[in-house]
């Protein structure tokens, strides 16, 4: 029976976030007065105290739509808030945005846009209501509006390097702004020109671009590819669909002789590029492998969004040598996405190969009842990983089994510009991942009084 | 207004109190008006974003022990939920010690909200209680489950007899209410429902409700003099805590919002005294509150030595940071209770108040004896305290109006935002202390130096404001504050 617990999700209205990482696109919120609270604890607060980029999220306005509104309907003083909100905010474009309670009585925000078609200022819209899927879905709808509402003009003819960057979720995705950035210098230094419409400097001006590409990338199994085939369909624009944000140096390397082969860069510069960072790379890991002391767990859990789950088991199978044991993706993915996201999980091959289960779900709480259901003697002893969100940290707490949080909710630490992308984010994921087994085991050379310790802060068992 | 436990929903602080979350003006004609009964609330045409009653109703019955949330609801009104439990794997408690709190929820989807989701809200309740097996179920009520008209009572009443344990409903429809506070109130509501029994009895203990017990080490032992013990109604609570809760001797809160619902049901239904006028809060505060407890159980000269003591124990701490902070400007963003009871503390502390905002205000509480006054209203009426004020829900619009009006050295508040607008305009925010580790003496002292210790150094504000560019066009910068109040077609 259903049971969905441990929200890792926002629900539709949680768009807005997409919206607010565009610099000076402004979202107002035809919604309930706890709305915006409820997404920004699970997207920004509880996901690396992030924040807006222009305008703070308590200024967004809103109509905070109370009991009247489900009588009178709201959307006189929705026209009234928009009108006002075009007064008093420096913006670019301003995206209206709908929640279950205005939806379910019939308020049109659509003709509420409309009324501002003269408006100096584009004034579009996008529906969200929580009812009909969760933020991944919202975030969809809003760049659907903004492709088919705000970019109506066609191509001011194609920009040769140009390349739109698709696939990675502002605020769901918590390391979204870093590899952004760091996506960025990458394609630069290999000689393309990336247009990337998220993060502070970019704005509508990128946006703008969008329809003058050579061609989209998107990297991610499955989010956005709406969109790179709209604007294939629109614009013409082809695109090139990598399954994952790049973590670690097998990874990056692929992604980059894919990308250098779908733009026809010079392959001698790209893989001499790719020469001079492995050397970095594995001069990194050579002195890390020395460090000694605690081993890794070999066995591991992932409970996260499938670009995350995508994205670390590859690595991790192919850069860190662990060995999955289950893959939980607790973002209700679209079942049209489940084969090929299970083709791009069992891609990696290793030594001894065995057979584990990836499961699609929307109950985040189902790793943690499974895991605490584990009795077998084996994991007792061997012990096992788990990457997953703050929930599992918990639970891996619990269990004495290593943790890093790599999907939302991140946790309330600052995650500001990390990210474990390519090269220094794999280098990155070594550490975090050393640091939590030295914090949870103590090594049998360790010169400590271990009687004063609990004897489960030993990593004895919690099973 | 007495609690009336036999009611399956509490009308919200508007309808029951008639709270307000709009008014400009001072804090002696609020608490006037309050306490003749026509204070008026003023509407607003321009708002931003506010908070919801729904997130704080589930977000305390979760954080109680042996209990689950079922949230009917679409899935995303569970989401915040992870900011109040996220900290649980960093307490230095063994692994295992702590459990994850419980909100499943119904996922309301498209179609239930045509063809109604009770048989789904039913199958959830089941499956969560084999999953979970809990000592009592809570089904929250959402804007969307309102909407449609599910009549969820009844389904509680026939869980509760199918699985055998309390299946309680918590009215918590996020529309209902502008006050976000009035999801304490559904869930005092709610654990009273499920946890008060009349014990007929008093022991020497004494309760405290609000939302963590943080700081009770240096409470317990003041408590003990007046030989009282102390049980903490907060997070965490269990089941025995509310039964041991039902025969102590007396019950105070936290402030006004959280907590006066579930002590005046204690109150009400076992006879538990709720001391409510006197917040225990600064050096003025805890010599009010104190004697009233101490003189209540026939123990005023212990009491008077307890204070005396405390009062000489933090007095040199106290005196240094006055005189770091004397000429100082302090500007009070806070909640309906804590916005006064700072601006009280401030005084003590001979800094200057502006303005203070408050996020709503209620002119009375629901307390049976209807002669005791709010806290705000009492220290009008005996220490002649006021400061000029205004009561916004949140709306950072009107806050940051005030703020840039004022220029204040500090902003004394915490959490919903004032501390962003400060940093805008490179001002220090402090983030204070609310509950057990703000009481007395101490608490003030604590107060007063990590105040000092915060306009010490401001670098950090002022860098931050000279590259920050204000996202507001020139017009909202030559608003005067309040202005959007009259911007509403009559």
């Amino acid at each position: 029976m259903a049971c969905s617990e441990q929200s890792r999700v926002a629900c539709g209205i949680g768009g807005f976030y997409t919206a607010l990482a565009i610099e000076s696109v402004l979202p107002i919120l035809h919604s309930g007065p706890g709305c915006l609270f409820n997404v920004a604890g699970v997207l920004a607060l509880a996901n690396g105290r992030q924040s807006a980029i222009t305008y703070y999220e308590s200024s967004i306005p809103s109509t905070n739509f109370c009991e009247e509104d489900v009588i009178f309907g709201g959307v006189e003083r929705l026209r009234n808030l928009t009108a006002k909100a075009l007064e008093y905010y420096k913006t670019d474009l301003v995206i209206i945005v709908d929640g279950c309670t205005a939806e379910i009585v019939g308020d049109d925000i659509e003709e509420v846009a409309n009324d501002f078609a003269d408006s100096e200022t584009p004034v579009i819209f996008a529906s969200l209501p929580g009812f009909k899927g969760n933020n991944v879905w919202g975030h969809s709808q809003i760049l659907n509006a903004i492709v088919d509402q705000y970019l109506t003009k066609p191509s001011k003819g194609v920009q040769k390097g140009l390349v739109n960057i698709f696939g990675v979720l502002p605020y769901y995705d918590p390391f979204w702004l870093g590899t952004l950035e760091q996506l960025e210098n990458l394609l630069t230094d290999i000689g393309l020109t990336p247009n990337i419409i998220y993060g502070p400097g970019k704005g509508i001006e990128a946006v703008n671009q969008i329809p003058d590409a050579e061609f989209n990338l998107l990297v991610g199994p499955w989010v956005d590819l709406d969109i790179v085939e709209k604007l294939k369909v629109k614009f013409g624009t082809p695109y090139l669909h990598y399954p994952c944000v790049p973590v670690g140096a097998t990874e990056i390397a692929a992604f980059i002789r894919a990308v250098s082969e779908y733009a026809k860069l010079d392959s001698e510069k790209t893989e001499a590029y790719i020469k001079k960072n492995e050397d970095r790379y594995y001069s990194y890991l050579w002195r890390f492998n020395r460090m000694g002391g605690v081993m890794f767990p070999q066995k591991f859990y992932v409970n996260a969004s499938a670009s995350a789950a995508v994205s670390f088991t590859r690595f991790l199978i192919n850069d860190v040598g662990l060995i999955p044991q289950k893959i939980f993706i607790s973002e209700n993915v679209p079942e049209e996405h489940h084969a090929q996201i299970e083709k791009w999980l069992r891609e990696p091959k290793y030594d001894g190969i065995k057979d584990y289960e990836i499961v699609f779900t929307d109950d985040g709480g189902l790793c943690d009842v499974e895991i605490k259901g584990l009795k077998s003697t084996d994991l007792e002893l061997t012990r096992a990983c788990l990457f997953g969100t703050t929930w599992d940290e918990l639970t891996a707490k619990n269990n004495g089994f290593p943790f890093v949080s790599i999907s939302a909710p991140y946790g309330d630490r600052a995650v500001v510009n990390k990210s474990y992308f390519g090269y220094d984010g794999g280098i990155t994921f070594f550490a975090d991942l050393y640091n939590d087994c030295i914090y949870k085991f103590l090594g049998s050379g360790s010169v400590a009084n271990i009687d004063v310790q609990p004897e489960a802060a030993l990593g004895a068992d919690a099973c | 207004m007495a609690v009336n436990l036999k009611l399956s929903e509490v009308p919200s602080r508007e309808q029951r109190l008639g709270s307000i979350t709009g008014y400009d003006g001072s804090l002696k004609d609020l608490a006037t008006q309050g306490c003749a009964g026509c204070l008026r609330n003023k509407q607003r045409g321009f708002q931003t974003v506010s908070n919801c009653a729904h997130i704080h109703c589930i977000n305390q019955l979760a954080g109680l022990e042996g209990t689950l949330v079922v949230d009917h609801a679409p899935v995303g009104c569970a989401g915040a939920q992870i900011c109040f439990t996220s900290v649980k794997s960093r307490v230095p408690a063994p692994p295992g010690a702590l459990q994850h709190a419980k909100v499943i929820s119904s996922a309301i989807g498209e179609s239930d909200t045509v063809f109604g989701a009770l048989d789904k809200l039913r199958e959830t309740v089941i499956a969560a209680n084999e999953r979970h097996n809990p000592r009592e179920i809570y089904i929250a009520t959402s804007c969307v489950s309102a909407i449609i008209g599910e009549d969820v009572n009844s389904v509680c009443t026939e869980l509760s007899e199918e699985l055998g344990k309390p299946v309680v409903m918590a009215q918590a429809e996020g529309l209902k209410s502008k006050i976000w506070a009035s999801g304490f109130d559904a869930y005092c509501h709610a654990a009273s429902r499920a946890r008060l029994i009349d014990t007929k009895k008093r022991n020497n203990t004494v309760n405290f409700v609000g939302f963590s017990n943080l700081g009770k080490q240096y409470v317990e032992p003041l408590l003990a003099r007046l030989g009282l013990e102390l049980i903490c109604l907060t997070a965490t609570a269990s089941v025995e805590d509310f039964e041991r809760a039902c025969s102590s001797v007396a019950s105070w809160g936290q402030c006004g919002a959280q907590s006066s619902y579930l002590c005046s049901a204690l109150e009400e239904k076992c006879g538990v005294k709720y001391f409510q006028s006197h917040l225990p809060y600064g050096g003025v505060g805890f010599e009010r509150f104190f004697l009233d407890l101490g003189r209540y159980i026939g123990k005023e000269d212990e009491a008077k030595q307890v204070i005396a003591e405390e009062k000489e124990k933090y007095r040199e701490t106290i005196e240094k940071a006055k005189k770091i902070l004397a000429g100082k400007r302090a500007f009070v963003a806070l909640g309906a209770s804590f916005a006064y009871e700072y601006t009280r503390l401030l005084y003590e502390l001979g800094v200057e108040v502006p303005h203070a905002v408050a996020y709503h205000y209620d002119p009375k509480l629901d307390n049976p004896d209807e002669s005791e006054k709010i806290a705000a209203a009492t220290d009008v009426i005996e220490l002649n305290l006021d400061v000029e004020t205004s009561v916004n829900d949140g709306q950072v619009m009107e806050t940051r109006q005030l703020i840039k009006k004022y220029n204040p050295d500090v902003i004394i508040t915490r959490g919903h935002d004032a501390n962003i607008i400060a940093s805008s305009f490179g001002i220090p925010a402090y983030a204070c202390e609310i509950g057990l580790i703000l009481m007395g003496y101490r608490g003030l002292a604590l107060f007063a130096t990590t105040l000092a210790d915060t306009l010490a150094n401001t670098n950090l504000q002022k860098q931050i404001a000279k590259h920050y560019k204000q996202p507001f066009t020139e017009k909202l910068e030559n608003t005067a504050p309040h202005s959007f109040y009259k911007e509403v077609a009559v």
